[in-house]
């Protein structure tokens, strides 16, 4: 190297002085020499990565600028492209062998950011490092907490589950304890629970006290094991570990963004998935599993099939005795085949460790992280959400992590932010008891609705709606199986009887009225309002022939005088239809009730409200007087007259009536006087609702074919 | 000391007048835009203060103000404080529904609040909106007669002991 360099500084003078018989050779030398600098200089990183890889024990760090100018070199490459897998071995190597001082390797680990997998083998040479022992605890510290954050970009698992053992004896050391919990969390699999390790973690527990994450671990492993961990543990455990990956959150997440298109995504869960899978760094699919040839290892006696590899709905039927569910359970969202494996198989630890990962997701990316507005992040967090919107309504029940998020995360929505994927989760809450509907739910909800907008009023009717839909339809279901004790979900140990269910429904129902009747009020009866009330009511009406249950409430009056004088005919009818079906479920409760059927008892109260309603309505539109003495309605009638109004005592009839008058005036224009043929008219503008209402209470038929009526009431 | 009175001065016609004060001014004037920007059937007007008590030589020129709105930046403690010491400034006949507390930057759970922001754009736009439906209650100007202590009332958060939520 000296002598070209010495041949460099010769050629870069007057080419006169220079042995011309010497020049080819020396010109080659130079040549060299260029190619040599240039090539220096095009790739500085590989120069720093080789120099770095050479360090030895011992070096000298103080005062060694070459080091020092070579971690700067690898410590930009990493902060903005990320590091490759080689690199990163070499490095964190070099930075746990303690060869370049003990701040260079915190300094190392805390640039090592990933640019697309981090090697096992790395990982498991670092954990032997550790077993060492000779770095300094916040070192070590540092360390299990880099595993943790880059374990979902890890390629394979394997090598790290045998050496299960190595990590779990860390367990003892107390500052590393928590980090190494949650690592083994993301490591156990049954073969791993062994009763002397559940009697080391039952030991450090009477040591340290119960702490979250020890709780956590041993939850695991009771799930896996149930008779070897026999202490009563909390049914859900709340996030328990750590937050470990502040230091190398952002940098970690900017890498990713640039290299958006070259991240690894694995494809093989995309059968049904409605949408792309995103590539954000929790919700990537297993990246680079090691591709088996076939699925079965001939050698060994382990056949595994694991879940990523499956391609067919047929695949999944041959094999759901032995498939092994992938370590990153959030892949397992959004995935059609998975989602039916999780729901046949029903493994209380898969469902464990996808609720704790959903919450843990939810809590600390979107819960404590600043919204700093970009569109980009509430994209993502827009599809996040309709990700488990998806799984949820696929599974058709809702998970238990949502459930709290929602509740954590209602007390300060502002209503706005990403409204329909909130309200649609919102539907999807099960059943609680009414103790704790008002302070969960109903509080921060009043809130919000009597603030915003009509149409946010119109979107919270229509979500509470949904969810009394779900919450019927699953009693309706569980019922059929017997008993008075249902079981809340799968999933949760509460259970509920039937009196309990339907004091919720009833509180249920009437925070709806509440909210519907003052809303109405506030907004001046908007039509669209109206109406969403009305399809509420029409849930209502029907719980007990739709889905017996023997409860019968009746819409409040600031629902129905707005519903019975409105505007807009299509909300008279609804009302007529609405009408209708009370009669009928109230009919066929008091037959049972008479002929002792059932053992349940509908208050003198409703038929007394039902009644009234009723008379109010056909009063008005049949008789052609609404105002009756004694009634809710009764006005004045000095002040009816001053009102000069003609005539008013009809205003609210079937004809006069202000949605039906235009239909009047019509039909006049048309034809001419005769009732019958009004009727007629009318009831063919398709005011079905209407006409079964009219018909059933006044007994007068239009002429139209009737639907159901003339079947014998069951 | 002098107290700030919610019905000692006449109103003007159609007009309604909400102040805001925040120790930041941070989301003030973003807010005030939002806020007066809107199509309104009424005239809004927006007065911006750090903290009470207001200075005492606008006293007369000052019109009624119909809603007083604080924001509290939970990231800050200065803010709260500040806050706090100006609600001594208040008559206590402004808490009975002309007085409102907006947050931002709330992550965490809290269990008194009544309304909370976040600063993205429609963020604001949509607290400008809850505003203007508070402001035209309490300023009197709702059409079917709501009072703004009914409507506080229907919005109020009770008093919660710690809920085990499992």
């Amino acid at each position: 190297m000296a002598d070209l360099s010495n041949l460099a500084g010769l050629g870069s003078e007057p080419s006169g002085e220079i042995d011309s018989s010497a020049s080819s050779a020396n010109n080659r030398s130079l040549r060299l020499a260029e190619k040599e600098r240039r090539k220096g200089e095009a790739d500085p990183f590989g120069l720093a990565v080789k120099y770095l890889s050479q360090v030895e024990a011992g070096t000298v760090v103080r005062g060694n600028d070459e080091l020092e100018r070579n971690m700067v070199v690898v410590e930009t490459v990493a902060l903005s492209k990320g590091l490759p897998p080689e690199v990163i071995t070499v490095l964190l190597d070099l930075a746990l062998s303690l060869n370049a001082g003990t701040t260079n390797c915190t300094r190392v680990l805390k640039f090592l950011i990933p640019a697309t997998v981090v090697p096992q083998e790395a990982i498991v040479k670092g954990a032997s490092w550790l077993c060492v022992g000779k770095m300094p605890m916040n070192a070590q510290v540092l360390f299990v907490r880099w595993v943790l954050t880059v374990f979902d970009l890890i390629d394979c698992k394997d090598n790290l589950r045998s050496i299960y053992g190595f990590i779990f004896s860390f367990v003892t050391e107390e500052n590393l304890c928590p980090f190494i919990c949650h690592l083994l969390y993301l490591l156990t699999m049954r073969e791993h629970v062994h009763p002397y390790r559940v009697r080391k973690l039952l030991d450090i527990q009477a040591k340290m006290g119960r702490q979250p994450f020890l709780t956590q671990l041993l939850a695991l492993y009771k799930v896996y094991h149930p008779d070897l961990v026999t202490l009563s543990l909390p049914s859900r455990v709340r996030t328990g570990f750590k937050n470990h990956n502040s230091t190398w959150k952002v940098a970690l997440s900017a890498v990713q963004r640039k290299n958006k298109g070259a991240v690894l995504v694995d494809q093989s869960l995309s059968l049904d998935v409605k949408e792309k899978p995103s590539t954000r760094k929790r919700k990537l699919h297993h990246l680079a599993i090691p591709p088996l040839s076939s699925a079965f290892d001939s050698n060994s006696n382990k056949k595994v099939f694991r879940l990523q590899e499956l391609r067919s709905f047929k695949e999944l039927l041959e094999n759901i005795h032995n498939i092994e569910l992938p370590a990153q359970m959030g892949s397992l969202l959004g995935s059609a085949l998975a989602l039916h494996y999780l729901d046949c198989v029903q493994d209380e630890s898969a469902s464990l460790r996808l609720n704790f990962w959903l919450g843990h997701s939810l809590q600390e990316e979107f819960l404590l992280c600043p919204v700093d507005g970009s569109s980009d992040n509430t994209s993502e967090t827009c599809r996040f959400l309709s990700t488990i919107l998806f799984s949820q309504q696929f599974l058709q029940e809702g998970f238990s992590s949502t459930e709290s998020f929602l509740y954590k995360f209602l007390s300060v929505w502002d209503g706005c932010l990403l409204r329909p994927q909130i309200l649609d989760l919102l539907s999807d809450i099960p059943l609680m008891p009414s103790f704790y509907m008002h302070k969960l739910l109903f509080e921060p909800l009043k809130q919000l609705y009597f603030t915003s907008t009509v149409f946010f009023k119109c979107s919270v009717i229509e979500c509470l709606n949904s969810m009394l839909v779900k919450w019927l339809t699953w009693h309706s279901v569980s019922a059929l199986e017997g008993g008075l004790d249902i079981s809340l979900n799968s999933n949760s140990t509460m259970t509920m009887t039937l009196s309990g269910f339907m004091d919720s429904v009833m509180e249920l129902v009437r925070f709806v009225g509440l909210l519907a009747s003052e809303g109405l009020r506030l907004e001046n009866c908007h039509v669209l309002l109206l109406n969403q009330t009305l399809a509420f009511y029409e849930t209502v009406c029907d719980m007990f022939l739709k889905y017996s249950l023997p409860l019968i409430i009746m819409p409040p009056a600031g629902v129905f005088y707005p519903a019975l004088f409105a505007t807009d005919s299509v909300s008279v009818d609804r009302l007529g239809y609405i009408m209708y079906r009370y009669r009928k479920n109230l009919t066929l409760a008091k037959k049972q009730e008479q002929q002792r059927e059932q053992t349940f008892h509908i208050s003198r109260n409703t038929y007394k409200e039902f009644n009234r309603n009723l008379q109010a309505m056909v009063n008005s539109m049949w008789n052609s007087w609404w105002s009756i003495p004694g009634s809710d309605i009764e006005i004045d009638k000095d002040l009816i007259a001053l009102s000069k109004v003609a005539e008013p005592w009809c205003r609210f009839d079937l004809i006069h009536h202000p949605a039906l008058f235009s239909y009047a005036i019509e039909f006049h224009q048309r034809i001419g006087k005769y009732w019958n043929w009004y009727m007629e008219f009318l009831f063919n503008q398709g005011f079905d609702g209407l006409n079964n209402f009219i018909r059933t209470n006044t007994g007068h038929s239009s002429g139209l074919s009737s639907q159901d009526d003339r079947q014998p009431t069951t | 000391m002098a107290l700030l009175t919610p019905y000692s001065k006449v109103p003007e016609l159609n007009t309604a007048t909400v102040l805001l004060v925040e120790n930041e001014e941070e989301l003030q004037s973003k807010l005030a835009n939002a806020l007066v920007r809107n199509e309104n059937d009424f005239n809004v007007n927006v007065r911006l203060a750090r903290k009470l008590p207001l200075p005492v030589e606008n006293k007369e020129t000052r019109p009624r103000i119909d809603l007083i709105v604080f924001i509290v930046n939970l990231l800050s403690e200065r803010s709260l404080q500040s806050v706090e010491s100006s609600l001594a400034h208040l008559h206590s006949d402004c808490f009975l529904g002309k007085v409102c507390f907006l947050v931002t930057d709330g992550r965490c759970v809290l269990r008194h609040v009544t309304l909370s922001v976040s600063q993205t754009a429609d963020g604001v736009n949509a607290a400008a909106v809850r505003l203007l439906n508070i402001l035209k209650v309490s300023a009197g100007m709702s059409p079917i007669a709501t009072t703004a202590l009914y409507l506080s009332s229907l919005t109020r958060c009770s008093v919660t002991s710690e809920l085990e939520e499992d």
